[in-house]
């Protein structure tokens, strides 16, 4: 007997979304315990907190944003300016960031009405303009310039480290909300055919500004708490284009599109990057790149799309 | 006034060698659809063959542009069969071909680096030159002149051969429409490929006069050339090779300018002008629209 | 303009590149009706369903829907308003299972359809699970269908549907349809099989060259000199 409404968006495995958080929050609550290198992990954090932004917007939209970084960069110099000039607290701030995060969101709005690769590399310019005008010497008195901002103040690596851990959470709830939801199916159905969505009745140009700016959101607050971590940085630290590449390689290497395939890409990855990358990170650079290539060429899906090719339905 | 005049004739003479920086990028979208995201890295590469041809053959550095040739040969056969095809084939070849050419880019990087080190490398640019050429009573490097010269012969030689052979009616052919141009019997295949590797050759030898123009050449170069020449390619419309000329114009004139009168900002032109050309006019100045958003 | 139609169009006008390819296109249409949309190739018929549905935005004139003008509108919100269509080539979630397809239009469509008995009406109840990419042609246009119904049109515009099916298929389609209608949907139906068209309805618009020939019966139109050269030379 059919039910009343067909297949309902597979619905149960909100329970397998409420593991998953669990199991990151204690690994990452007992690992410090266990492993020294605390800044290691909140780098670690920080990343797969990014590839999981990311991927919300790439994988759930189908829009690669190539200038990430420049969110990240945003809340960083957001949350560090409102600590120096407000007498912001560090938390609060940290929420600015995000704030500015959005705000530089919505001015960067109209980039979405552009596609595929054009809006990838208009917005990796939009990231180098905000690089080049935060390290303009002109600006030195608000951003520091070439030299960068000093939070010592209100250093508190603790606190901070746990921030962050709230933010890759957040991240990681907005994915098991993508993955599980009315909204999910709908960003689904865009991505899959834009006409025929619209067909269907999806506001598509709303859909797809409130996933950017939720994207944004989760950059600009890894980016304040990573500037509150670090608490002394240069503008390369925060706008390197490096940490946009990371972002994307993370991603899809483990599989966009998916909750897991971001988190676990993100990890392995960067450890991988700690024991090799370090000391000469051009190796772990030809690595990487190699892995795009066999990636793209081979499991344009990432590698957890290996497991689902077996009929494991990955979250 | 002589400011101004210095920043203009420079500026051209500027942006004639940034068309030749762009114009290998734009044969090989308009013909392909794939956006080569390694094409600055190829230029950087063009570069170190310049600097190895004069430090270790002790010759002209402009035999670099042989060398670029070759090099784009030997390198773009086998690139091109490893991973166009398969890219053609795939769900969506034009944001796959740019993720997979970033990841290429990046292995170039990593080998430039371990190869040749981060440090920059300049070629005496009285190797091209030791004097200076006039006009209108600006001067500017013999170099500067030389590499212009080699922009004109080169864009000038792509333009006949697009518009006098029967291999150019073919590829414009298949610019102008793959399905159709497949359909009318002409071998796709073999004009992507001798696009693929012209387009690698002119950034080749747009990299030989990069020591030149830019001062010194390092692996870290290379994403910004690709960033500057999709600038300068969407200004002048992509796909459109000789559309280029106009954008690397734009571009040179509007970096001169601003190193004249605004030098701390002078870096952001060619992302500021690739932002605001692509929300404008997405089918860029010339505009013919390449495709619908 | 008579008070009870449901859609209205006048002096719609839709150009390319400066080339005019629907000019001064004006009808009425009433709940339940069906209008059959003919003409030549390239002569703006399914352009007209594109203005219609608001896949293009019109260059001049207007478009009412129940006296509300909504030329202005995003495609979407047409669609909650009551227009939907079908695709020339079937456009369905590809990568979504039939069923997928339907609930899609049927959480964001604005209606509360009974998506079995769309799944039913359509034929395609046995492939509910199967991915859309995998059905054939056939099925793939049915699907177009069910997700126009799914979000419970009150005009429905169906681009030539009736290409590529065989007789036995026609008739199934030609009921669909006239069941629709039945419900008090009405239906622009653009085709060139013109024999399919007559079991439906006697009302056709014949197009060319982007303006209106001919309005009347099919039986009066195939009569006119004007449209039979149309179609010869076209």
């Amino acid at each position: 007997m059919p039910s009343a409404r067909p297949d309902q968006i597979r619905q149960p495995p909100l329970r397998d979304g409420i593991i998953l958080i669990v199991v990151l929050a204690v690994i990452f609550l007992v690992a410090p315990k266990v492993y020294g290198n605390q800044s290691l992990l909140l780098v670690m954090m920080t990343f797969v907190a990014l590839a999981q932004g990311l991927n919300l917007l790439y994988g759930f939209t189908g829009y690669l944003p190539f200038g990430y970084v420049g969110f990240f960069g945003a809340g960083a110099y957001g949350m560090s300016i409102l600590v120096l000039h407000a007498h912001v607290p560090a938390i609060p701030a940290v929420i600015g960031g995000g704030i500015v995060a959005v705000i530089f969101g919505v001015i960067l709005g109209p980039l979405l009405r552009l596609s595929g690769a054009y809006f990838s590399i208009a917005n990796l310019a939009t990231a180098q303009i905000l690089l080049l005008a935060v390290a303009n010497p002109s600006l030195t008195p608000l951003t520091g310039g070439p030299y960068g901002l000093k939070l010592q103040q209100v250093f508190a690596p603790g606190a901070a480290y746990l921030t962050m851990l709230v933010i890759m959470l957040l991240a990681t709830v907005i994915a098991v909300y993508f993955r599980r939801s009315r909204f999910g199916l709908g960003l689904r159905a865009m991505t899959d055919d834009r006409v025929s969505a619209e067909m269907a009745g999806i506001n598509i140009v709303r859909a797809r500004l409130i996933v950017w700016l939720i994207s944004a959101a989760i950059a600009g607050l890894a980016g304040g708490a990573y500037a509150w971590s670090i608490s002394v940085y240069y503008p390369d630290a925060v706008f390197g284009t490096n940490i946009s590449v990371f972002a994307i390689v993370f991603a899809l290497a483990g599989g966009v599109g998916t909750v897991i395939g971001p988190i676990v890409g993100a990890i392995l990855l960067y450890a991988l990057y700690n024991a090799i990358g370090i000391t000469v990170p051009q190796y772990f650079e030809l690595l990487y790149g190699f892995l795009i290539v066999i990636l793209v060429l081979f499991l344009p899906e990432g590698g957890l799309s290996l497991l689902r090719r077996r009929g494991v339905d990955v979250l | 006034m002589a400011l101004l005049e210095y920043a203009i004739i420079g500026g051209i003479l500027y942006g004639i060698f940034f068309s030749l920086v762009g114009v290998g990028l734009n044969l090989i979208f308009g013909v392909l659809r794939m956006i080569n995201l390694a094409h600055g890295q190829f230029i950087v590469l063009g570069g170190f063959g310049a600097w190895i041809v004069y430090q270790y053959l002790k010759l002209n550095p402009a035999f670099g542009i042989v060398l670029s040739i070759i090099g784009a040969i030997i390198i773009g056969y086998p690139l091109y069969w490893a991973v166009v095809p398969r890219l053609q084939k795939s769900a969506d070849p034009e944001m796959l071909s740019f993720i997979l050419f970033f990841g290429l880019a990046q292995m170039i990087d990593a080998a430039m680096i371990l190869g040749f080190g981060v440090s920059q490398r300049s070629v005496p640019t009285e190797t091209l030159g030791a004097g200076n050429i006039g006009l209108l009573g600006q001067t500017f490097p013999d170099s500067w002149w030389v590499a212009a010269a080699v922009a004109v012969l080169a864009i000038l030689g792509l333009y006949l051969f697009l518009t006098r052979t029967r291999l150019g009616f073919a590829t414009r052919a298949v610019t102008a429409n793959r399905a159709e141009a497949l359909a009318s019997g002409i071998e796709v295949d073999r004009i992507s490929l001798l696009s693929f590797v012209i387009g690698l050759a002119l950034a080749g030898v747009a990299g030989v006069f990069i020591p030149f123009l830019l001062g010194s050449v390092s692996p870290s170069l290379g994403d910004g050339l690709t960033t500057t020449s999709f600038a300068i390619i969407i200004i002048g419309s992509l796909g459109r090779p000789i559309g280029t000329v106009v954008g690397g114009l734009v571009f040179g004139l509007g970096t001169m300018l601003m190193e004249t009168y605004l030098p701390s900002w002078s870096d952001l032109v060619p992302y500021a002008l690739l932002v605001i050309i692509v929300l404008v006019r997405p089918s860029g100045l010339l505009g013919r629209a390449v495709r619908q958003t | 303009m008579s008070s009870e139609a449901l859609l209205e169009l006048a002096g719609v006008v839709k150009r390319f590149h400066g080339l005019a390819v629907v000019q001064d296109l004006a009808f009425n249409l009433k709940p339940g009706e069906i209008l059959g949309l003919v003409g030549p190739n390239g002569s703006g018929k399914t352009t007209a369903i594109n203005l219609i549905s608001g896949v293009y935005p019109i260059d001049a004139g207007e478009i009412h829907l129940g006296g509300r003008r909504i030329d202005q509108l995003a495609a979407f919100r047409r669609v909650h308003l009551g227009i939907n269509r079908s695709f020339q080539v079937p456009k369905p979630f590809r990568g979504m299972t039939v069923a997928e397809n339907i609930l899609v239009a049927a959480e964001y469509g604005g209606g509360q359809p009974d998506q079995e008995q769309i799944l039913e009406e359509v034929g395609l109840t046995a492939e509910r699970h199967r991915v859309a990419s995998s059905l054939t042609v056939n099925h793939q246009k049915m699907l177009d269908l069910a997700r126009a119904l799914a979000t419970e049109p009150k005009i429905l515009l169906v681009d030539e549907i009736g290409a590529g099916l065989n007789p036995a298929e026609l008739n199934v389609v030609a009921d669909l349809l006239l069941r629709l209608a039945n419900r008090n949907i009405a239906l622009i139906v653009v085709e060139h099989l013109l024999k399919f068209l007559n079991r439906i309805t006697d009302r056709v618009l014949v197009l060319s060259a982007g303006r209106r020939l001919f309005e009347g019966t099919l039986a009066e139109a195939s009569a006119d000199p004007e449209v039979v050269a149309a179609f010869l030379g076209g």
